[in-house]
């Protein structure tokens, strides 16, 4: 995206990446999970065929290679439709490792060990992340898996064991479970998805569902270790460190037998190879690069975007998109700032999840007045109709303005209704311009407008006084 | 029914043998309509009074069931695992949903009789 700003702009480009264009998202994140999410999905539908009047005779059963094929083939697509675009703008992608030898001068190393100058005028750095190691359980591929590894696997695990039940994880967890593994999660925090800006009441839902699907999930839990024995993994597991006190039946380690484990504690930045801290460049006590609001870097003439800039400024590639053409634009002589008050996130569940803007807690640590409204899809006849109906709408707004602060949906299709709630915080409106406005019938749209019709007053679809 | 005394969050308990068994009332599985899940607190929970130790789901409405005392949880009913419309059926007996051992057993006294659990669901 900031290259492509940046050629719009009329400046000569050069782009430097040592895997692929796209970055982690369309590689080994968004993309990849998405596609097998989608047959996922496919899968729990055709375990509903009863429920739905199909007759499936003979039965079903997923086909890992293809799912996988499939999978690469949409990747390529994309990748060659980045190509095609950059390609348009004379940007023609270099493979190799890039590092800045100074503020004017990029160094590239290829594959074959060949070193390359390009003298230039402004760096934007995009270097990403990359799953963190937990230094217990390093990757080998084969029983301790990456995210990354997770998706070129062979074959389908019997059993698998997440240790982190993060959107990384908890996605895995239940496309993995759809694919017929027996999944156990481990998650160090009281609940699934534990972020303060996910509500409560979504990571409940999550909870909940997967206890129908029979995901085994410990919470304030902790992996203390794991052993491979016969080709098989043996984890211990025990209280978390996050716990200020661990009650005495709690201290007693559970050790649960898997085929594979899945680490998705986090991520951790690709810095450290870039030879930055010699340059003078300013870095967290993490390796994250730190910048300014206009994403400039303590070195004038050098921006960074995206996972780059760490966590504290949300990893999601629609946000490194953005930040991509901000910093572009700046460095060409405009000036903008990024704002990162009305950010969209989605997560990829069953049912998905999606939210923006701020939680309950979240509005209350800023001393604001509000309140809190829920509607949930069941009450409604499109989800219904679709045999979806788990989860709900909340919206958090001013008391006194009726001023919309947050929206947050567990849900069928809730990361696709989240961009109503994202244009509402976007204009400044209040629950009864959402309520006010027509939404159409039958559609899962309808739920935010009741929960908007509630905290306005009056909500149509739910019994009175309830 | 003399011995079951109710939670104004339409749970119900009766004691027997020091544990106090928990459901929902007639009353509450009525407004919620057929049953399609329960979500059973696993042995060895703390739960709190007034707060969910579970929930439940019909077609219509999810609701948390809010604990009528505070105590440990010794067993769930797995039958609604398979049966959930046990709750509609036989709210008082089949359809029981966790016992718990109470942390403080005269918590019971200050629950109501059924006449006043009635009386008060029909003010609203």
């Amino acid at each position: 995206m900031a290259a492509i700003r940046a050629a719009q702009l009329g400046a000569e480009v050069f782009l430097f990446e040592q895997e692929e264009v796209g970055g982690t998202c369309l590689n080994w994140g968004c993309i990849p999970t998405k596609t097998l999410r989608t047959t996922a999905a496919a899968i729990e539908q055709f375990h509903r065929a009863r429920e739905l009047g199909i007759d499936l005779e003979g039965g079903f059963k997923p086909n890992l290679d293809r799912i996988m094929a499939r999978k690469n083939e949409v990747i390529q697509i994309l990748v060659q439709g980045i190509r095609k675009i950059l390609g348009s703008y004379k940007i023609q992608p270099l493979a190799g490792r890039a590092f800045p030898a100074d503020p004017h001068l990029i160094k590239v190393q290829d594959h074959q060990g060949r070193e390359q100058k390009f003298p230039v005028d402004k760096i934007i750095l995009a270097s990403g992340s990359r799953p963190m190691v937990f230094p217990a359980f390093p990757f080998d591929g084969a029983h301790i898996l990456s995210s990354n590894d997770a998706l070129t696997l062979k074959t389908i695990p019997e059993s698998i064991l997440i240790i982190g039940g993060g959107v990384i994880g908890c996605e895995f967890a239940f496309i993995f479970q759809a694919l017929g593994s027996q999944v156990t999660v481990v998650e160090a925090l009281p609940r699934v998805i534990g972020l303060p800006s996910v509500d409560e009441d979504c990571s409940t839902v999550l909870q909940r569902e997967m206890k129908k699907k029979k995901i085994r999930l410990y919470l304030d839990k902790t992996v203390e270790k794991t052993e491979i024995q016969n080709g098989r993994v043996k984890v211990t597991i025990g209280p978390s460190p996050f716990l200020s006190e661990v009650k005495e039946k709690d201290k007693k380690p559970v050790e649960v037998e898997v085929q594979q484990v899945l680490v998705s504690i986090g991520r951790q930045s690709n810095t450290e190879a870039l030879g930055l801290k010699a340059l003078g460049l300013e870095l967290d006590a993490r390796g994250w690069i730190r910048a300014n609001e206009r994403l400039e870097t303590n070195i004038p003439g050098i921006y960074a975007v995206g996972d780059a800039l760490g966590p504290s400024k949300i990893m999601l590639a629609h946000v490194a998109s953005t930040e991509g053409i901000v910093a572009a634009e700046n460095l060409l002589g405009h000036s903008r700032t990024m704002n990162y008050e009305v950010v969209p996130s989605g997560i990829f569940t069953f049912p998905e999840v999606a939210n923006v803007g701020l939680t309950e807690p979240q509005a209350r640590e800023r001393g604001l007045e509000v309140r809190a409204d829920s509607f949930q899809f069941r009450a409604l006849g499109k989800p219904q109709a679709m045999g979806e109906i788990v989860g709900q709408v909340k919206i958090v707004s001013e008391l006194k303005s009726g001023k919309i602060l947050g929206v947050h949906i567990a849900g069928p299709q809730a990361t696709d209704l989240i961009a109503e709630g994202t244009l509402a915080i976007q204009l400044g409106a209040t629950v009864e311009d959402l309520a006010r406005t027509i939404h159409a019938h039958p559609t899962l749209a309808e739920a935010i407008m009741e929960a908007a019709h509630k905290a306005a007053g009056a909500s149509l679809h739910s019994l009175k006084n309830s | 029914m003399t011995s079951v005394k109710f939670h104004q969050d339409h749970a119900w308990i009766r004691m027997e043998g020091g544990i106090g068994i928990i459901g929902i009332s007639q009353y509450a599985q009525e407004q919620m309509g057929k049953i399609i899940y329960v979500e059973l607190p696993d042995p060895g929970t703390e739960v709190i009074a007034g707060e969910p130790l579970g929930a439940l789901e019909s077609s219509k409405v999810t609701s948390d069931l809010m604990a009528p005392v505070s105590g440990e949880v010794v067993e769930s009913n797995q039958a609604l695992e398979e049966e959930p419309t046990l709750v509609n059926d036989s709210p008082y007996e089949r359809g029981w949903i966790t016992r718990v051992r109470l942390k403080d057993p005269s918590e019971i006294d200050g629950l109501m009789e059924e006449a006043a659990y009635l009386a008060q669901v029909s003010k609203k």
